[in-house]
């Protein structure tokens, strides 16, 4: 569905409106200023840092990224964490979106049971399961293998894509379905082509609020892989904080090499990505 | 004729539904529930190491709960996590509704602030983590910034300080994670049909009426799912407190949680401590017992006030 | 060249007493596992020279994160999969994997008749007196000193208590900080109590307390605790937020004259900064002409997992593990103490060490107290942090560690 680009919330008196505008400058400030520090440290010397976080670096300074590139298989990390996330957000949006549809559009007596199990994974403390879920997945052949940790991030990202998406798809218009059913259209065609398009912005909720996690997280792969070349970008980079530990400027440059990647895919796709996540949707 | 077809038909219903769940119920149970439900059966027995011992039925609750020192290590966490569901709920959450109003009233460069308020949400928390306790240090950029502006007084060491520990680690949480209800908020806001609002306008409300009145009220379901989402997330909050300050939930259990406790009881703690499977399973059936019982009855009991327009 | 005749000739034992797979043609790749990722390039050439000498086998090196480890070793290993030879802890830590029989017992199998009494206790499991693992290296808290800030505030290094503080405040008043440890981090407060004060309990305060005469009420030990405490004005500002690293790059970078630390941190000062000079002593004597005490413990050792399907060439490394021939590879490329009778120390720093360690006292807490929940670590811990925040005393430190022990430990329950 179009985006609607509305006028503002009715007619605004200028103080107010000031006021707002003085909130989210003070709140842009404050949430690029400490990301700023980040990059420009990356170009300092750790004694550099320790004296003063102020004050612009010498930008041709490489030193520090040098030291990361040539010491860790930064590249190497990268990519395995790209496939991982790439791989559990395709997965539980798939799964979770075809769940959710059948527990919101349509009533069942089983449904509401089964939307409490799918909650259930939401609160369950998976970090003790690990190691009957080391035995399982080497029984399966999965352990030191992406695919495993694809499998695993997609049934830790399915509760709250299902719990995201029921929301989401329960606040749509039944007239719209109704018709088409009318119009016989099948079960599956009115889920693909006339309900699905709608639920873009819910479907990058769900995506984001999972995939950052995922990205983020080291405690599976420390456990699950083994091989350097299978470790992902956050398990190498603990590995590299406590080789560098005392050297800021060299653990500034890598934590400003781990989050370029995702921040650039970001900033690239922001406008689809907040537009779709706020416009909207109904009407 | 008729009542076959309908059967027919029912049957077609049931086996698409069927289709739409089993896959994700499959891997939910392969990879959450199977190996969930052998590790919460660790509670009831005793370990040696990764090795079970005898049963010993709910001797290890009975220890977690009741035993000294582990009785008030518990009580200590479980209040912190208290706090910081509550801190969190009011202070990120408020100011995350305050912004979202903000971007929706669409003052000049709103777009912009839409982008940079998402941000730090999409870094790693090990990366926010570390940074914001370089950040914290006694010589770090808080300090350096405080003294910069001759509040001397106010440098102080915020990660060592018990008092200040605790709201250091939420405030850092805060902003890694603000813009996720802010642009939930923010959503739910865009999806209020314009009349009301043009309606009330027209009535002569000024902000704090169309809020009170209108906005409020109608992003219900945007407030129960950040509700519920910061309840599980506060009382499964792990990873921002063990980078920030370590396992052991330092300065003397100041920061310590749920989740912290429960990781370092199950697996130990290299420099301090063995790990303990059956007192940490007891504990992860009491947070996880727990977190159910009240997230469900929260949900049920939010999704009842939501207004359907 | 003693060295390699020995090493021969345990290696030749070896392959006697039964090595028939080393002898095949076909080659075998051990795997080995370990915490030490920055110790990668040492061990590879150690392992290069290892496959010369034993053709045929290979070991691959992987290493892990370090605070993981114990949690990424034990669960693959309960798993059913894992290394041929794991680098293994000491201790209440080795208990928890070769307790339930991940480890193979070693006894018999190799030649550690080049190891002290103590090196291999602390590789027993306690329950069957039988060996798990081969020691790799013991670690001595020591007061690392810069010696050219001394100089600067015109301090000689000094013998007792009394000379220690009036140093302190001569550092402090150049404008230095005199020690750099910090207590944000709760494992720090352990190390400084074994670095910095052992010498006001020493080896017959430990002796009562392994006999169960003695607690931690001890008025010796509660003393020890009161004189940590006098050093709180002698920390870097803000002590209670300065963390591990912190302390280290103070030192390093010469803003803080002392550190109190293990003999771990040799190598890494060198590298950190080549151009600091830094001489380590013990903890200072209570009066003039005592005895001034390290403390000191082992890392941990080298075992053959009950996963390995190569168990002979497994006992061949192990084999070759024990020999001083490795124990000086170890001391030469890493700067580790090898606990191995006839290994040389050339290092003027490291022969030192050797030296303090023979006015010794175990690290009491890992060596005696770190087995069972909650460990004499986990109390001391907390409540010396607690203790230096200002919030608990030396008396209640005493109390509390002896009354959490109490709960498991008969000995302290009265």
């Amino acid at each position: 569905m179009t985006a609607h680009r509305e006028q503002p919330a009715g007619r605004l008196g200028g103080s107010t409106l000031f006021w707002l505008q003085a909130l989210l400058i003070f709140n842009t400030v404050l949430m690029l200023y400490p990301i700023m520090v980040m990059v420009f440290s990356a170009f300092r010397s750790t004694r550099q840092i320790y004296s003063s976080s102020f004050g612009l670096p010498d930008f041709t300074n490489f030193a520090n990224f040098q030291r990361i590139l040539a010491d860790t298989e930064f590249l190497q990390y990268l990519a395995n964490s790209v496939i991982v996330t790439g791989g559990a957000v395709i997965g539980f949006l798939t799964f979770g979106t075809m769940a959710a549809y059948a527990l919101a559009r349509y009533q069942f007596r089983a449904g509401p049971l089964i939307l409490l199990v799918f909650l259930a994974g939401l609160m369950v403390p998976l970090k003790l399961a690990v190691i009957p879920l080391f035995v399982q997945l080497k029984a399966f052949g999965l352990i030191d293998t992406r695919l495993g940790l694809i499998g695993l991030y997609t049934a830790m990202g399915l509760p709250s894509t299902v719990f995201i998406m029921t929301g989401f798809l329960r606040t749509l218009p039944r007239d719209l379905e109704d018709s088409a059913r009318i119009d016989g259209a099948s079960e599956p065609r009115i889920m693909w082509s006339i309900m699905l398009p709608l639920t873009r912005p819910a479907l990058v909720i769900a995506a984001i609020y999972n995939a950052v996690p995922t990205w983020n997280d080291f405690f599976f792969p420390l456990v699950f892989i083994h091989t350097d070349d299978r470790k992902t970008l956050p398990q190498g980079l603990t590995t590299f904080m406590g080789e560098f530990s005392t050297d800021w400027g060299a653990l500034f440059a890598g934590l400003t090499l781990s989050a370029l990647p995702i921040t650039l895919v970001y900033i690239l796709l922001s406008r689809q990505f907040i537009s779709g996540m706020t416009s909207g949707a109904l009407k | 004729m008729a009542t076959s077809s309908m059967r027919r038909a029912r049957m077609m219903r049931r086996l698409w539904i069927a289709a739409l769940v089993a896959p994700g119920l499959l891997v939910m149970t392969f990879f959450v529930f199977v190996p969930i439900a052998s590790a919460l059966a660790y509670s009831v027995f005793e370990w040696e190491g990764l090795q079970r011992g005898a049963f010993v039925g709910l001797a290890n609750f009975a220890t977690v709960l009741f035993s000294e020192p582990y009785g008030s290590w518990t009580w200590n966490a479980f209040r912190h996590n208290v706090i910081v569901f509550v801190t969190i709920m009011v202070v990120q959450n408020g100011t995350a509704f305050l912004l979202a109003y903000a971007l929706f009233c669409q003052p000049w460069g709103h777009r912009f602030h839409q982008v940079t308020v998402f941000v730090p949400v999409i870094l790693s928390t090990v990366i926010v983590g570390f940074l914001w306790k370089l950040f914290y240090n006694p010589f770090g950029l808080v300090n350096q910034l405080l003294r910069a502006i001759g509040l001397d007084s106010l440098a102080i060491p915020w990660l060592g300080e018990p008092t200040t520990a605790l709201g250091a680690l939420i405030f850092a949480n805060t902003w890694h994670f603000i813009g996720f209800p802010t642009l939930i908020y923010l959503a739910g806001m865009q999806r209020i049909p314009r009349d009301l609002i043009d309606a009330a306008r027209m009535d002569g409300a000024g902000n704090w009426s169309l809020i009170r009145r209108i906005i409020w009220p109608l992003v219900a379901p945007a407030t129960t799912v950040v509700f519920v989402l910061t309840f599980i997330g506060s009382f499964n909050w792990f990873e921002m407190p063990f980078i920030m300050a370590g396992l052991d939930g330092s300065p003397f259990g100041a920061t310590d949680v749920l989740g912290l406790y429960f990781y370092r009881t199950a697996f130990g703690n290299q420099s301090s401590s063995l790990g303990d499977f059956g007192l940490g399973s007891a504990l992860a059936v009491l947070i996880f017992g727990f977190v159910l019982v009240m997230a469900t009855a929260w949900t049920l009991y939010l999704r009842r006030r939501e207004i359907e327009f | 060249m003693r060295t390699t005749l020995v090493a021969a000739a345990t290696l030749a034992a070896t392959s006697i007493t039964g090595t028939a797979g080393i002898g095949m043609a076909s080659a075998q790749e051990l795997t080995f596992w370990t915490w030490r990722q920055e110790d990668r390039a040492a061990y590879e050439e150690i392992f290069a020279a290892f496959s010369e000498a034993n053709p045929g086998i290979t070991v691959a090196f992987e290493a892990f994160e370090p605070t993981q480890y114990q949690t990424i070793l034990s669960t693959a290993l309960a798993g059913g999969a894992g290394p041929d030879i794991a680098h293994v802890r000491a201790y209440g830590n080795l208990e928890a994997i070769a307790g339930p029989g991940y480890l193979r017992a070693l006894d018999g199998l190799v030649d550690v008749s080049g190891f002290s009494e103590l090196a291999l206790s602390a590789e027993t499991l306690r329950a069957d007196g039988q060996i798990y693992a081969v020691p790799f290296a013991s670690q001595t808290l020591v007061i690392y000193y810069n010696t050219a800030l001394f100089a600067e505030a015109g301090v000689e290094p000094p013998e007792t208590w009394e000379q220690f503080i009036a140093a302190c405040q001569a550092l402090a008043d150049a404008g230095i900080f005199p020690i750099a440890n910090g207590t944000a981090d709760a494992w720090q407060n352990e190390i400084m109590v074994g670095t910095l004060v052992p010498s006001f309990y020493g080896t017959d305060f430990e002796a009562d307390l392994v006999a169960g005469t003695a607690d931690f009420t001890d008025p010796r030990y509660v003393e020890a605790l009161a004189r940590l405490e006098e050093l709180k004005p002698f920390l870097p500002d803000g002590f209670t937020g300065i963390d591990y690293s912190t302390a280290q790059q103070l030192f390093i970078n010469e803003q803080a004259a002392m550190f109190a630390g293990g003999t771990w941190e040799i190598a890494n000062f060198r590298s950190q900064n080549p151009d600091l000079a830094f001489e380590i002593m013990p903890s200072p004597a209570p009066e003039a002409g005592a005895d001034r005490y390290v403390s000191t413990f082992f890392d941990g050792g080298f075992a053959l997992t009950s996963v390995s399907e190569q168990e002979e060439a497994g006992l061949a490394l192990l084999n070759y593990m024990a020999t001083p021939d490795f124990g000086n590879q170890l001391v030469s490329l890493l700067g580790n103490i090898s606990p191995i009778e006839g290994v040389e120390f050339t290092d003027p720093m490291i022969a030192e060490v050797a030296a303090l360690n023979q006015t010794a006292v175990s690290y009491l807490m890992l060596v005696h107290f770190r087995y069972e929940e909650p460990s004499g670590s986990v109390l001391l811990q907390q409540a010396v942090q607690r203790m230096m925040a200002g919030e608990a005393t030396p008396e209640e430190v005493g109390r509390n560690v002896t009354e959490g022990i109490a709960t498991y430990h008969a000995p302290f329950q009265n």
